[in-house]
């Protein structure tokens, strides 16, 4: 199997997320849960991208030259994935940062980050 | 017509504009987020009012004027109006809910909440994929972010679990859009619809992913702890948006992406709901905090539109219509409760008894959990019954079982939360509800109700019914204010007229059951002018039952059949309800009669999908379901007659009610379980299984009930409770009589239910007059009565006369027609027990006398007075129609025996004409005649004869004074055991005690406690842990797929 850019970056995505998923799971202080997230998050966008990418194809540009308007669905890459990650990173950030507020409020009420401590509602 | 898109240009705008205000412009900060939140409701309400004239047409409305893929698409139709116009009603209470928050808090809640609503919106107007991940993350965070705003570190602990799982969900959804994108080339809904049928494999993942990840934000069973903690802990305002506007939100988008799915992933989600249905009410049974409780019974709902969602594929697009009908209940109900529940302080069940301070309050409460326990005339009635029917017409009888034992459980919790708040302790005198508070649920209880009205319009089965007995219902509502004596002339009023013009329309059983509901009513009623003071809410619950009485013998279709014993059922709850040591006993009547409602509607939903009638004819029928639906029918009913082993509720129920309720439950209520029992009977007739004829089971079943309810009889204390454990009793002789199946075996039956009917009345009215004079139903504490009480002594001694079957009152010929009917049926076994049962009778019967009546007065009853005219006047009627119908019985019986005839031309009875110039005829049988008129006047002389010799040798008797017995000076510390009357078939107790161990009840109890235990076992899955809630979605997760790939 030829290791080209687009299996590399497949590859890499789904490890980060395999990643980041079991530190979401295994990893019990608050903040390294908050990054696992967001090494899911990262993981999950790149491998959006790289489904997106076709080997041998150019940026969506209608140059005039390389691109026309005619051959666009043929020799250009669609832009709609890369878009859509841009929109998914920007929600993702929102995520992080109020997950982390989270962590702020709940460290300032019991002076611990152990997501072991924050079971007192259950059943 | 006004873009949808204003919608987010506001919501958005503002919401920026808004976080920006400081401090000083709370008030103006409060006052623009009311008026956006007014202009979002104005929205839908214009868009509604455009659709439904038809100035505008259901329209697709694109950004910028580009078409899909480069724009936004936001469709706008009906259905689209219609919840976005519920989302943002809600929105607009809300605003005001929190207004306190908005005024005082620096925090921008008001921002939030404009861009969470706008999010909501959007979510149910857009057909962009992408767009709803979009806008699925926005409402989560906004709403993470109004939790965030709660001063309670609860409440940021369960936020925290709550943000975590929304963003692994919709990591799931995000990964579903961008694969359909891949595979499609588009993300335009329409467009990819048009494509589904050529799906290819990574399409089908998508779709997957996709529903899934909805699916799971709408809470299924068991990947749910994250959002059981937001209900408990957050602030209620916040309960009642995510239990109603959000989750409204979530099915109706479910609802738009399942049609991507193939019938596999239907029948998941179908799987799923109904799952969660189930197991999420069961453990709702341990719950104790009421937000908590919420959140179960909010998760179950969800999970029962779910259901009802997945079942397109089988039951077709109808099935919209019901999802609508139960989420509306759900919606306006649960957003109603957790308003409510933010003016109770305190976080027990037990606290919320300070809304029974107000009566208002109390009413929509009793509204809410009655809707959610989908009683008439609520929407969830209407759905459950088309559900019901759809699910039984296309086979799914799994999917019914569960349903209908997850509706039972929710019931259990629900009424225990209801009756506790109607009786528990509570110290507080002061309801110390904020009217502004109760404006919400107040609204939203008043939807329910035209909900309710509207929903019958989308019935499909036919619905003629007379709906006149309900309008009593409402105008005693209205006029609860007047004292007690004017409701009741105005109630005794309607029962009056309505007999007099809907009587006479009837014809054989209905009339027979038609004159003892009313009847009975006017009796009961009589009673009532004997309580002083207003009696709140009585009058219109008493109709309530009245109501549903007369409605089902009216009833000519299942549907009216089934809504009237709904109607009759809540009705006399309420009423057993009003006793002061009655909760736990109407509790336990409720759950009996639901889950016999639950198989009667079953049982119907059965019927009609076998022959395709809507008529009570229904049940004729000839098919190997036959038997099935036969039980099923009968369990239900002998719910209401108490059969034994389905008893337990009835003594506590009969005892605990106030005085006169207990005639109207006992002498008259139960005769609705054999109506039904007839009305069955006479269409499907004798069934056999394997073999085996169910009514001789039935004919078991009853005469044990009557033995073993006599004998329990004998063994009260408590005059209630004896005269309760009778009915038991009473109502066995019944079923026996109609598991004769034969002419006499149902004369038998009748007229034993005329005159439980009128026994049981007057005895529980003696009963009550007695209670009123002395305040005591302990037998060992009285004595002597007779002497205070004349008039009521006379009452109980004709009454035990007839009912103890000794000649001349009418009793007798009960026995002599059951003696007849069982040598002609050739009963001999079940024959001789009826006869061991009779005698049993006598003996409670006697102890009814002896006790309380005779023997020495008690020094504390020595000043006693006879029980007033309004309680000895309904008495004395029903004497006189006893003494008629025992000196004439062909009055009664001879027109029953015609009756009859229709149904059993052989084995009657033969009335011939007797010397006796008056008319009285002589009943003929097989084995004997009888002549009622001879028996009494023979009886009549001899008792005056010995009348006359004793009044002769009496002259010659010594009076002893009371007093010539001492204790010797003592005083006697228990004084049970010096009253000759206690305890007193001890003798009979040690022989036949066998017969009276609590079997029933001990196995109720057990499995009630199982149910708890298995409650208890599942909650333990949410342990509180937040990373194993995001394990148990990741294995929900997985397991949905491979049930999905691997094939089901």
């Amino acid at each position: 199997m030829n290791l080209t850019i687009d299996k590399i970056a497949l590859l890499l995505g789904m490890s980060l997320m395999l990643i980041g998923l079991w530190g979401g799971f295994t990893q019990k202080n608050l903040l390294k849960i908050i990054l696992s997230f967001s090494i899911f998050d990262t993981g999950l966008n790149i491998l959006i991208v790289a489904l997106g990418y076709l080997p041998g194809r150019t940026a969506p540009i209608i140059d005039g030259s390389a691109v026309t308007p005619e051959n666009l669905a043929l020799v250009a890459i669609d832009p709609v994935p890369q878009a859509l990650v841009l929109t998914a990173i920007v929600i993702g950030f929102g995520t992080t940062a109020l997950l982390l507020a989270y962590a702020l409020k709940l460290n300032q009420h019991k002076k611990s980050l152990d997501i072991n401590q924050f079971t007192d509602l259950k059943w | 017509m006004v873009s949808p898109f204003y919608i987010l240009i506001v919501g958005l705008g503002l919401g920026f504009l808004l976080g920006m205000t400081g401090k000083k412009q709370a008030a103006l900060t409060n006052m623009l987020t009311l008026f956006a939140m007014a202009f979002f409701t104005g929205v839908s309400l214009h868009w509604i009012q455009g659709l439904y004239t038809g100035a505008f047409q259901p329209s697709m409305v694109f950004s910028a004027g580009f078409k899909p893929p480069f724009s936004i698409s936001l469709f706008l139709g009906m259905h689209e109006a219609v919840i976005s116009l519920m989302i943002n009603v809600l929105g607009l209470i809300s605003v005001w809910y929190f207004r306190e928050f908005l005024l005082r808090d620096s925090k921008p809640l008001g921002a939030v909440l404009l861009v969470m609503f706008m999010g909501l919106n959007m979510l149910v107007f857009t057909r962009d994929l992408f767009n709803i991940f979009v806008f699925l993350e926005i409402t989560a965070i906004s709403m993470s972010g109004i939790i965030l705003m709660n001063d309670n570190h609860h409440a940021h602990a369960a936020g925290f679990k709550y943000l975590l799982a929304s963003s692994l969900i919709s990591a799931f959804y995000l990964l579903g859009a961008v694969l359909i994108y891949f595979s499609t080339g588009s993300l335009y809904l329409d467009d990819i619809l048009t494509m589904k049928s050529a799906f290819a494999p990574m399409a089908l993942i998508a779709v997957f992913l996709m529903v899934i990840a909805i699916v799971i934000e709408l809470k299924p069973f068991p990947a749910n702890g994250w959002a059981l903690d937001v209900y408990e802990a957050a602030h209620p305002g916040i309960g009642a948006i995510v239990s109603g506007a959000v989750t409204t939100t979530m099915l109706f988008l479910l609802n738009k992406i399942l049609v991507l799915g193939s019938d596999k992933i239907y029948l998941l989600t179908a799987s799923v709901g109904a799952l969660t249905f189930l197991f999420s009410n069961w453990m709702g049974l341990q719950q104790k905090n009421p937000n908590r409780l919420l959140g179960y019974s909010s998760i179950g709902q969800v999970g029962l539109v779910l259901a009802i969602l997945g079942m397109k594929p089988v039951l077709g697009d109808g099935v919209e219509m019901i999802g609508f009908g139960v989420l509306l209940t759900h919606f306006l109900a649960k957003a109603g409760l957790f308003w409510l529940s933010g003016t109770v302080k305190g976080s027990s069940l037990e606290s919320w008894a300070i809304l029974r301070n107000n009566p208002v309050i109390l009413t929509i409460f009793g509204i809410f959990v009655f809707a959610l326990s989908a009683f008439p005339p609520f929407p969830s009635f209407y759905a459950k019954w088309e559900l019901i029917i759809g699910l039984s017409g296309t086979g799914n009888y799994l999917l019914i079982a569960l349903i209908l034992l997850g509706s039972l459980f929710e019931v259990i919790y629900l009424f225990r939360w209801f009756g506790i708040v109607v009786k528990a302790e509570s110290e507080e005198s002061d309801s110390g509800i904020e009217w502004g508070k109760a404006a919400g649920p107040a609204l939203f209880a008043l939807a329910l109700l035209a909900g309710g009205y509207f929903a019958r319009n989308y019935l499909s089965a036919p619905d003629m019914m007379n709906f006149i007995p309900l309008v009593a219902v409402v105008v005693l509502w209205v006029l609860d204010f007047m004292p007690a004596w004017a409701k009741n002339t105005l109630l005794l009023a309607m029962v009056g007229i309505y007999s007099w013009f809907y009587l006479p329309q009837y014809s054989d059983y209905q009339l027979i059951f038609g004159i003892i509901f009313m009847a009975g009513a006017v009796l009961t009623l009589l009673y009532g002018y004997s309580e002083k003071g207003k009696r709140p809410g009585f009058y219109p619950l008493t109709a309530m039952m009245f109501a549903g009485l007369i409605m089902l013998v009216e009833a000519t279709t299942l549907f009216g059949f089934f809504f009237a014993w709904e109607v009759m059922t809540a009705g006399s709850y309420f009423l057993i309800l009003r006793g002061k040591k009655s909760q736990p006993h109407a509790l336990s009547y409720m759950l009996f009669s639901f889950g016999g409602a639950l198989l009667i509607l079953a049982g119907f939903a059965m019927a009609h999908a076998v022959t395709g009638l809507w008529t009570l004819d229904a049940l004729v029928m000839d098919s190997p379901l036959s038997p099935v639906i036969f039980i099923m029918l009968t369990l239900g009913f002998l719910t209401k007659t108490a059969a034994i082993g389905l008893h337990i509720w009835l003594p506590g129920a009969h005892s605990e009610a106030e005085a006169d309720v207990s005639p109207m439950v006992s002498g008259i209520l139960l005769k609705a379980g054999v109506y039904g029992l007839i009305v069955l009977f006479m269409r499907m007739g004798t069934q056999y299984i394997g073999g085996v004829d169910l009514m001789v089971i039935l004919s078991w079943v009853g005469i044990l009930s009557a033995l073993i309810g006599n004998l329990m009889a004998a063994m009260q204390e408590d005059m209630k409770r004896l005269l309760a454990y009778s009915s038991v009793g009473q109502l066995g002789y019944i079923l026996f009589g109609l598991s004769m199946m034969s002419n006499l075996g149902w004369l038998l039956a009748i007229s034993g239910a005329i005159m439980h009917f009128l026994y049981k009345t007057m005895l529980f009215q003696a009963v009550g007059g007695v209670y009123s004079r002395t305040h005591d139903r302990m037998m060992y504490r009285m004595g002597g009565l007779i002497f205070r009480m004349p008039m009521t002594f006379i009452v109980v001694l004709i009454g035990i006369i007839a009912l103890s079957g000794v000649p001349p009152l009418s009793g007798f010929a009960g026995k002599w027609l059951s003696f007849n009917a069982v040598l002609q049926k050739e009963y001999y076994l079940q024959g001789a027990l009826a006869v061991l049962a009779g005698a049993v009778a006598f003996l409670y019967l006697f102890r009814l006398i002896h006790a309380p009546f005779l023997g020495q007065l008690k020094d504390n009853l020595r000043k006693v007075k006879e029980a007033s005219l309004w309680i000895l006047l309904p008495q004395y009627l029903v004497i006189a129609v006893i003494m008629a119908v025992s000196t004439v019985p062909g009055l009664l019986l001879e027109r029953i025996g015609k009756l009859l005839a229709k149904t059993f031309p052989d084995g009657g009875l033969l009335w011939v004409d007797s010397k006796i110039p008056f008319g009285a005829r002589t009943a003929i049988s097989e084995y004997g005649y009888w002549n009622g008129t001879y028996v009494m006047l023979v009886t009549i002389g001899i008792f005056g004869i010995l009348l006359i010799v004793q009044l002769l040798m009496q002259r010659n008797n010594k009076k002893v004074g009371q007093f010539n017995i001492v204790y010797s000076g003592e005083r006697p510390s228990t004084p049970e055991t010096t009253h000759h009357a206690y305890n007193f078939y001890a003798h009979y107790s040690k022989a036949l005690g066998f017969l009276m161990v609590p079997l029933a009840e001990r196995f109720w109890t057990w499995i009630s406690e199982r149910v708890h235990d298995i409650a208890h076992q599942l909650r333990q899955l949410y342990n509180g842990n937040g990373q194993v809630y995001l394990m148990h979605i990741m294995f929900f997760f997985l397991v949905c797929y491979f049930l999905i790939n691997g094939g089901f």
